[in-house]
């Protein structure tokens, strides 16, 4: 069969709806290539980190176009500015500091937040301004949180400034977090560009074991119940019950931990691949036993970006109102966090929601603690278990408003779940979605297996050569397309 | 070297009996210095001195080590 060139260009060519998601086989089949072209390279430390800049400025061209040359600006702006600043005094190296944020900041605002402005002050006006419909290249939140991560811990004099503009360029473009994270810091992903290729047989497996437990998590669990039950619901809630709106918002809270916790899984298993390894970025989040544990857990690389950035330097400005400069931090921060998350009023509530119950939580502190004392419940288990199942409802409540189209539609899901129920249609439910049911308890599970699994994995898969991981892995691959509906479904969490 | 007096400042205020503070030692690995309780530590090691840090100063913090650091340099400027 002659091959068809033009699809094979096709396939490589830049198209907005197509980016190369680690789970797909386009990445796969890329990456394999990659991985024996750094090898040969890696040697050579200029050819090394140029093959991986190159492959990151492909991989942001595949899905944004021109755009890629944002990285390139960023690199520039980032770069200077951070030397800028540390040769500079006073006042001078504010203002360098304080432009440099700014300048992230308004390239950030401009591609994602200028419709949601124009919308804010169309409600004031009466004659309204068009809409602009700006083009949103990927992951340019994460790139930028890196970015200014960057260039604060410069202002703070914790980091000496990257004086090798390429070693800077792959810390702000490198592919294996830009999509979704994890936000490494400088500190840290800095060094291992100027260290040498090493990937012992130990880091090897762990990758391979992370791809497979990121597929499975990523396609098998979030991509099929998202499909085949969420997205029903999310979509028309007024169609089911309030048994099924339930599921459904259970369900999400589950696909989005699948989506993005897997999709991360995978990012740190092909970057550790080629040698870097990245910050961890989710520990069992369900497993929280409160709303502070919870972001202890969750989005690890964002929580604590926001804690070192935003939260620590507001509470420090307002220290003299002591618990009330803590609750104004917070709610600063996470009202913050949810317009990170995107431009609309349903993450600002989301966000609000998490800073309300942290702040409530600390107003309630005393008298939750002095209960606890009485009923003689500290340090048992049951408080454990009470602490971790109201966490995971107020977790969960909020995020219907992370996933609802508008509030009406959230409002039509908490109407039908109080007002509908019908809890008859549970055991319907369960024999209409037999696979959505077995895969949700199949997730939750995941929360609880034993690190000794984990480590005997490991073991199992270091004692093995390359053709048995070659294998497994390409077993699960089959399993994962399988699973997989026609279509991959694009990763939930790169339109932030 | 961490002073008597700034370990006893902290430990107060984090209600603890005692905890073996070494120059390395950060905020996190101590019982109950989470980011929430910062706030009040910091507090309560400036009523301490009677000193008052700039903000950037606090926030550029390492570790114990650095704080005990800080707190002299303050001292020996208001003398």
């Amino acid at each position: 069969m002659p091959i068809d060139f033009n699809k094979l260009i096709a396939l490589f060519a830049y198209d907005q709806y197509d980016p190369l998601l680690f789970s797909s086989a386009f990445f796969m089949f890329l990456f394999f290539f990659i991985l024996i072209i750094y090898r040969i390279t890696s040697p050579v430390r200029i050819l090394r980190v140029l093959v991986l800049i190159a492959f990151s400025f492909y991989f942001y061209y595949k899905s944004s176009g021109l755009y890629f040359l944002l990285l390139v600006l960023a690199s520039i702006i980032n770069y200077s500015s951070a030397l800028g600043i540390f040769n500079s005094k006073r006042v001078k190296r504010r203002i360098i500091f304080i432009s440099a944020v700014a300048v992230n900041l308004l390239i950030l605002g401009y591609f994602k937040y200028t419709d949601f402005f124009i919308s804010l002050v169309n409600n004031f006006r009466t004659d309204e301004l068009q809409l602009i419909d700006v083009f949103l290249p990927i992951g340019i939140s994460f790139y930028t949180f890196k970015a200014i991560s960057y260039l604060v811990d410069v202002y703070w004099e914790v980091l000496e400034p990257e004086r090798n503009f390429l070693d800077l360029t792959l810390y702000i473009s490198f592919f294996g977090n830009i999509l979704a994270g994890p936000i490494d810091r400088a500190s840290a992903f800095l060094p291992q560009v100027k260290r040498e290729y090493f990937l012992s047989k130990r880091q090897f497996s762990t990758a391979v074991l992370l791809i497979i437990s990121g597929l499975i998590k990523k396609v098998v669990i979030a991509d099929y119940i998202s499909i085949n039950f969420v997205d029903r619901v999310f979509d028309f809630p007024t169609r089911f019950s309030g048994v099924e709106n339930l599921l459904a918002v259970y369900g999400y809270s589950l696909q989005i931990y699948c989506d993005f916790s897997g999709y991360t899984d995978m990012a740190i298993g092909v970057s550790l691949l080629l040698g870097y390894h990245l910050m961890e970025n989710f520990n069992f989040p369900y497993k929280a036993t409160s709303i502070a544990d919870f972001w202890r857990r969750w989005h690890i690389s964002l929580s604590s970006w926001l804690a070192d950035y935003l939260f620590r330097p507001l509470q420090m400005k307002f220290r003299d109102l002591r618990l009330y400069g803590n609750i104004i931090a917070l709610l600063i921060t996470f009202l913050l966090c949810g317009l990170w998350h995107g431009a609309s009023w349903t993450f600002i509530f989301w966000g609000f929601l998490h800073g309300f119950y942290m702040a409530f939580s600390l107003l309630t502190a005393k008298p939750r603690n002095l209960i606890i004392e009485k009923t003689g419940l500290r340090g048992t288990k049951a408080l454990t278990i009470i602490q971790g199942v109201i966490t995971f409802q107020l977790v969960s409540f909020a995020w219907i408003f992370f996933r609802a189209p508008s509030f009406e539609y959230a409002g039509d899901m908490l109407n039908q779940i109080f007002t509908f129920f019908h809890p008859e249609i549970f055991t319907q439910f369960i024999g209409g979605y037999p696979s959505v049911i077995m895969l949700m308890i199949l997730g939750y599970l995941l929360h609880f297996i034993p690190k000794s699994l984990e480590l005997k994995t490991i073991n199992f898969l270091e004692n093995r050569n390359i053709i048995v991981h070659a294998v497994i892995l390409a077993v699960f691959i089959w399993i994962a397309a399988q699973v997989k509906t026609s279509e991959i479904q694009p990763f939930l969490y790169f339109q932030f | 070297m961490i002073s008597e007096r700034l370990k006893a400042a902290i430990l107060k205020e984090l209600k603890l009996d005692d905890y073996e503070f070494t120059d390395e030692t950060a905020a996190s690995q101590v019982p109950g210095w989470d980011s929430l309780n910062h706030i009040n530590v910091i507090l309560a090691v400036e009523k301490e001195y009677k000193i008052r840090f700039k903000n950037i100063e606090i926030l550029r913090l390492r570790n114990i080590g650095e704080l005990q650091d800080l707190i002299n340099s303050k001292i020996q400027n208001a003398h």
